[in-house]
């Protein structure tokens, strides 16, 4: 037991980064102990269709040997009406080029440059995401070498791509599809990765950005199946090979601090655990705001945390089928124009729910996960008691016009709510990326300007979660991040 | 259809101005003085006693479980030190440690709190509760507040008080009757003299006033405005928002903005208290490096100044009221500060100011240069620096 | 007057920019012709008399942007420009009630304040911030944006130059203004404010000449880009120049006249000659040809690059994109002429709120709504109106009791479903006085005269590609080094001798003049 042992550091979550950060710090020799509220591991893992770690700490980590299984890409398939389909596959060129030319020949003969571009983009932003972001502009020489390191990844590019991701970053699917393609179908089903995940629409700026985040983190536009959950079991076993401890069902009610410097936390159960450092895999506002507390956080810091902007609107419809749902293997979407994307979004920021929602679908064995977008945790005028329902209803309705056999194949129903996403998984606002990524809550502001490099006004308190550099998705990289930052004082 | 705002006691003071010279005050308009010269209101002050509207100033009431606690957060007084009928002033910063506005908290209750700021502060009250159970309701207005200062303050209002003022000692405040009505009464100033608040509902303002002059009368009472109210406090060594002090978020540039400890608040900045509070942490830095600059008296040194009126023929000329104007103190020609407010001191008959004076030059008895004009010249008379206050009658804190 | 047809350099449009270029180069001694297409100079800068007697800002219609520098350099007042105060916004409410902001800080302290007292506060603190981040992120406006992929040594010292700026702004400023130009202006808004008509008016300045709502990222930049307006050094100040915007481009012609500058009006130019790889000079629609060192082109990015130039001329790349560069017009102008005042129902009455600006924004969703209108292809049925009464502030606008009213309107899409006709116009003519006549019932009875302007109007008659006020978007990706494209952002282009130097370059739209001056400066650099 833990009882008496003297904590180098406690995790509060046990999510991916949390996960991740426990390891490079028990690796590096340090008394490491994971609490989490649930009684598993893992996080959002579970919401996740596909994903995986990033290469590097699979590697690091070793996480093979302690049985993480690679994901295998699987084909990207646009569900069009009148039963048309779009189907982009990265292990079959010559199909998906005869796929594009449905809807235009131009498109197919472009796709392979696009493609090529955008995989040159993503390693850019990768190596953005494994260069620490420090606090502006007091930039010391060993942050700032990193820094021009990047600048100069960047500037090797070339002039055309270089001013190509530039503009990219800040344009808005719409614009940026527009510039490649002339189909709809084709342009809608790659602004749809846009804006996967995010209160965002196709018309929305900075959706070029998005576009190339969830590019990096599928590698490509479908995702790798291959389950998700087995990633925090890997990652709990290595942590254990590693030295270090996790304690489930052990919820954190407070950090506990002196003189504004972190000295343990206390548990739900009241017991207090003390620890030279904590670190929080949870959001931001959670972490400061409730588990620290605005009165011993300075004034406008705490003003700035109340600001970040998560709202989420994503909800999950889970089918237990018979099996005959009718449903290809691959990542299915029902996007079929950027005007369908558009108004699905504009629902959301009136507190509705998209009646003609954005979807994205995936199925393991005998179960379909419908992954829903524009379901705002703050509603206009009902609650999610009520509005369960009709998320439910909406997302088998939309999904169903595609595939008739769906409806009889269906034998148990359990959706996920915004509401849900915040009791069960303790993310605020139901927001998976804990804080949304939009162009003012990314890099060095990412949570907040001045606090990009994982400390908080809180000493000894460091933030390990989404919420950071790198973050959305589950790449492991700000736990990884955090842990590098702590290691290196 | 355009109006500022008038203080409850508008209706009386109206009418008593005799030059009608009215000072903008947090958006209200008040007298500059009732007399067409400053002389007499000064010396009511000084020795009788002189009657001020003080309305303007911000009022606010914080109630509940954590009340304490915000004021403890808010400022660096340590507030569990307050005892109820405790008044204390003090001023508060942002994160940096640089003055935003100054005040007092009066503690009427275990939980009932009254703070005075000279900038409207809900905001940023409310936004120092966040996770506070405490309740803030802005007084400004439903208040009225008047000034009874002077030697014989104390007098006048044990005439119109049900109980006596004898015991209320200093910066203490105490729930009273005047003249039927209810109020609260504090023994504080802006004079640096013998002196009360008076704390009153709007609508009791008139019958206040009327019953505090008619008891004044025989020891001199008299209206006094803002003007000569500005003399005294800088006699008494008192110091006034965005004349004295640039608030740290009207402050274009960080030279512009005061920390409390370069303003002389170093009393009232309990760094030692527990729980956090904001700008600690840049306070305790500053307090471990020192103050690169200081708030300090300065006294010119009246022989050396009339030589250089007399050279163009001129007796020595020093303006009759508090100039808010910034004026260049040097020392072997170079600048290492200026004054904020100067004034000619009628009870003390010096020519004083208030000076903001970098390191090494504040130690009192550093002599220095001050900027006087003659004649359309810059020139330069000496003086030297002193400790705050200038002048501290012995009946002000009896 | 021509002399011959040689000069040393020609301006193409006599926009305040071309103006204004024009004017520096002959203040350096060059010898100038500026060639425009209309039979008036200003562009969009003019003021029109379309019922005799009545007179209007037919298309841009404020003056705060204006460079001080530009002022005093080209001497303005002395030829005539005379800048009108504009003091006040009054928002009328649905519900009878109105928010006013007056140029007083107490009145509007207290205005605020019986409405939100917190907002009342907060608006104090938020309008030091935004002064602040104004002043902070102005001297950009006279940067020459570097070429970051380039190694030459003027981009290099470009490169300092930029970097020197951002090291003088404190942690503080640097944050904020990295937040402003990223953010929304909703979320800006929404993080400091709570009463709605406030954010709604505050907010409207976040998407003027833009294609996006309040809730889209990047409009807290274009937020703050209207916050750099001043008037003789008092920050964000409006004002109203004296016979209308006009005035402001006559002063301008003046002066550039009185400098030696030649204004050739009815004189398009077809095509810029291009003699061994360079501009040589340009050739007229009515086939005259005049012979130049230099051309520089005042007009939109699309018309200089797409139109004054054969495609030949331009690297493909460059030309592709100059076509994607995006410049999609989103507002209207309907010019009205009174014979009373419009009487607002929130304020009875002939009052102060006629000598400012009345704005028809009660609330960010009402402004959103507009906009997602627009981006389906239709002009708001709800539209997002500022008005101006110019007769109110000078009176030589209109007959003596009568008005004219200039009102802004947005959202009216250029490529509104089916293209705009006469009906469409009529249509979206009439939907702005219902709206108008929901706040001042008497305004159907007082019309003498209506013009109403929609893009397509504007691409037309003032000759600015897709009706985009500004000549192109304010997106992030179309500023500063990017604007009007990569690499070519420092008022060259990729033809030698052909410059570029009206709002499709840095710093962006509004009635600056930066552009035109920083262009010819550049001209002047490269001279040999």
């Amino acid at each position: 037991m833990s009882a008496n042992k003297r904590w180098d550091t406690i995790i509060v979550g046990a999510g991916h980064n949390g996960l991740v950060a426990a390891n490079y710090l028990a690796k590096a020799g340090r008394k490491v102990l994971v609490l989490e509220a649930r009684d598993r591991a893992g996080g959002q893992l579970e919401l996740h269709a596909g994903g995986q770690l990033r290469p590097d700490i699979v590697r690091e980590l070793d996480l093979t040997r302690h049985g993480l299984v690679a994901g295998t890409p699987a084909p990207y398939i646009s569900l069009l009406p009148d039963g048309r389909r779009l189907v982009l596959s990265a292990a079959d060129a010559a199909a998906t080029r005869g796929s594009i030319e449905q809807f235009s020949a131009k498109d197919a003969q472009r796709w392979p440059e696009f493609v090529a571009f955008m995989d040159r983009t993503a390693a850019f932003l990768d190596a953005a995401y494994r260069t620490p972001m420090p606090r502006l502009p007091h930039v010391s020489l060993a942050e700032g070498l990193p820094l021009a390191k990047l600048a100069w990844t960047l500037r090797r590019l070339g002039g055309k791509d270089m001013f190509r991701v530039i503009r990219a970053m800040s344009m808005s699917t719409i614009e940026f599809t527009e510039e490649w393609f002339e189909s709809e179908e084709l342009k809608a089903a790659i602004a749809a990765v846009g804006i996967h995940g995010f209160t965002l629409g196709s018309m929305s700026a900075g959706t070029g950005y998005t576009l190339m985040h969830n590019w990096l983190n599928r590698g490509g536009l479908g995702h790798r199946t291959g389950g998700t959950a087995q990633i925090g079991d890997a990652l709990v076993a290595a942590l254990k090979a590693n030295g270090g401890e996790l304690r489930t069902s052990s919820g954190v009610q407070q950090i506990l601090l002196h003189r504004s410097r972190a000295t343990g936390v206390r548990l739900n159960s009241g017991e207090e655990i003390p620890a030279s450092t904590v670190f929080s895999a949870a959001d931001p506002r959670r972490t400061l705001l409730g588990l620290v507390g605005a009165p011993d956080l300075p004034t406008e810091f705490v003003w700035h945390v109340q600001s970040i902007k998560m709202r989420g609107s994503v909800a999950k419809v889970l089918l237990r089928t018979d099996g005959a749902h009718g449903l290809p293997a691959g990542t299915l979407v029902v996007a079929p124009t950027l005007k369908y994307l558009e108004r699905a979004f504009d629902a959301a920021k009136y507190g509705e729910i998209a009646q003609h929602p954005y979807l994205e679908v995936t199925t393991a064995g005998d179960v379909v996960s419908i992954h829903m977008q524009s379901a705002p945790y703050k509603l206009r005028g009902a609650d999610w008691v009520d509005a369960r329902a009709d998320v439910e209803r909406i997302a088998i309705e939309t999904l169903a016009e595609h595939l008739p056999v769906l409806k009889a194949s269906i034998r148990d129903v359990r959706t996920i709510t915004p509401r849900d996403l915040e009791r069960d998984y303790a993310l605020t606002e139901g927001d998976l990326n804990h804080g949304q990524l939009i162009l003012d809550q990314m890099f060095f502001m990412r949570p907040l300007p001045g606090w990009s490099n994982h400390a908080t006004p809180v000493d000894g308190l460091y933030l390990c979660g989404n919420g950071m550099h790198g973050g959305a998705g589950i790449s492991g990289g700000p736990g990884r991040n955090a842990a590098q930052a702590l290691l290196k004082v | 259809m355009f109006q500022l705002k008038h203080t409850p006691f508008h209706e009386r003071t109206a009418k008593l101005s005799l030059p009608q010279n009215w000072r903008r005050w947090a958006g209200h308009v008040v007298v500059g003085s009732y007399d067409l010269h400053v002389e007499r209101e000064y010396w009511a002050i000084r020795d009788a006693v002189a009657l001020i509207d003080v309305s303007p100033l911000m009022k606010y009431m914080l109630e509940g479980p954590d009340a304490a606690r915000l004021l403890d957060k808010l400022t660096p007084r340590d507030i569990g030190k307050m005892a109820v009928g405790q008044v204390g002033y003090t001023g508060w910063c942002d994160d940096e440690g640089k003055l935003l506005d100054d005040g007092t908290i009066s503690r009427l209750g275990e939980q009932t709190f009254r703070l005075t700021s000279a900038e409207p502060s809900l905001r940023w009250l409310s936004m120092n509760a966040v996770g506070m159970d405490v309740t803030i309701t802005e007084v400004t207005e439903k208040m009225g507040a008047l000034s009874l200062q002077g030697p014989k303050a104390r007098t006048v209002l044990n005439l119109v008080c049900k109980k006596s003022l004898d015991k209320l000692k200093y910066f203490r405040v105490m729930e009273n009757t005047l003249a039927g009505r209810k109020v609260t009464i504090s023994r504080t100033g802006y004079t640096g003299d013998l002196g009360y608040e008076i704390w009153m509902e709007s609508a009791d303002a008139l019958h206040v006033w009327d019953a505090l002059m008619e008891a004044g009368h025989d020891y001199g009472i008299v209206p006094c405005g803002i003007l000569a109210m500005d003399m005294a406090r800088v006699e008494a060594g008192l110091f006034m928002i965005d004349v004295d002090y640039t608030a740290a978020n009207h402050a274009w540039i960080e030279g512009q903005k005061s920390s409390p400890l370069e303003m002389g608040l170093d009393w009232a900045v309990h760094l030692d208290k527990p729980g956090y509070f904001v700008g600690r942490r840049a306070l305790e830095r500053e307090q471990r490096a020192g103050c690169a600059w200081k708030l300090m008296g300065f006294e010119v040194d009246w022989e050396g100044m009339e030589p250089l009126f007399a050279q163009v023929g001129l007796p020595p000329q020093i303006p009759a009221m508090a100039v808010r104007g910034s004026l260049p103190v040097m020392h072997d020609g170079k600048q290492v500060g200026y004054a904020s407010t100067s004034t000619w001191s009628p009870v003390l008959k010096k020519y004083i100011a208030l000076v903001h004076l970098q390191r090494p030059h504040y130690e009192p008895g550093t002599r220095l240069t001050i900027e006087i004009t003659v004649e359309h010249k810059r020139l330069h008379a000496p003086g030297k620096v002193v400790k705050l206050p200038f002048y501290e009658p012995e009946w002000k804190k009896k | 007057m021509t002399s011959s047809n040689q000069y040393d350099a020609i301006v193409i449009g006599a926009g305040h920019n071309g103006l204004i270029a024009a004017a520096y180069l002959a203040r350096a001694g060059k010898k100038v012709a500026v060639l425009e297409r209309r039979d008036v100079v200003g562009g969009a800068a003019v003021t029109a008399e379309p019922f005799p007697g009545y007179r209007f800002s037919q298309f841009s219609y404020v003056v705060s942007l204006l460079r001080p520098e530009i002022i005093r350099d080209l001497e303005l007042p002395r030829h005539g420009l005379k800048i009108l105060p504009l003091p006040s916004t009054v928002t009328p409410m649905d519900n009878g009630d109105y928010l006013a902001a007056w140029d007083d800080h107490d009145l509007t302290r207290q205005e605020l304040y019986r409405h939100s007292p917190r907002d009342a506060e907060a608006s104090d603190e938020y309008g030091r911030v935004m002064a602040r981040a104004a002043k902070a992120i102005k001297p950009i406006l006279g940067l020459v944006p570097p070429d970051p992929s380039s190694l030459s040594l003027r981009d290099m010292m470009r490169m300092l130059k930029v970097g020197q700026y951002a090291k003088s702004l404190s942690e503080k400023e640097l944050y904020q203004i990295a937040k402003l130009l990223t953010m929304s202006a909703a979320d800006l808004l929404n993080d400091w404010f709570e009463f709605d008509p406030l954010k709604g008016t505050k907010s409207a300045s976040g998407i003027i000449g833009t294609f996006l709502g309040p809730s889209s990222p990047g409009t807290a930049y274009v937020l703050l880009h209207h916050y750099m307006g001043e008037i003789d050094g008092a920050f964000r100040a409006w004002g109203f120049c004296k016979n209308g915007n006009g005035g402001v481009s006559a002063a301008i012609a003046s002066s550039a006249h009185a400098l030696g500058v030649e204004i050739r009006t009815n004189a398009p130019v077809q095509q810029v000659i291009v003699k061994g790889g360079r501009a040589a000079g340009v050739a007229l629609a009515n086939g005259d040809e005049l012979q130049a060192k230099v051309v520089i082109s005042a007009a939109d990015p699309k018309r200089s690059f797409l139109q004054f130039v054969e495609e030949k001329h331009l690297p493909g790349e460059f030309v592709q994109q100059i076509r994607n560069f995006r410049v999609r017009g989103s507002s209207g102008k309907v010019n009205i002429a009174l014979s009373e005042l419009p009487d607002f129902s929130c304020l009875p009455g002939e009052g102060p709120l006629h000598r400012g600006a009345i704005s028809i924004s009660p609330s960010m969703e009402y402004i959103e709504r507009a906009y997602d209108e627009a981006k389906y292809g239709q002009f708001a049925k709800n539209p997002y109106i500022d008005m101006i009464i110019p007769s109110m502030i000078d009176r030589d606008m209109a007959p003596p009791g009568h008005h004219v009213m200039s009102c802004f309107v947005q959202y009216a899409p250029y490529d509104i479903e089916g293209g705009w006709d006469d009906a469409k116009r009529e249509a979206f003519g009439e939907t702005v006085i219902s709206t108008i006549e929901r706040y001042a019932p008497n305004i159907r009875r007082a019309i003498v005269g209506k013009q109403v302007i929609t893009p397509k109007d504007i691409e037309a008659i003032a000759g600015i590609t897709g009706g985009n006020i500004f000549h192109g978007e304010l997106l992030l990706h179309q500023l500063f080094f990017l604007r009007p494209a990569p690499q070519w952002a420092d008022f060259r282009t990729p033809l030698p001798g052909y410059y570029f130097g009206a709002s499709g370059a840095h710093p962006g739209g509004g009635v600056m003049g930066a552009a035109g001056k920083l262009a010819a400066m550049e001209v002047l650099k490269d001279w040999k």
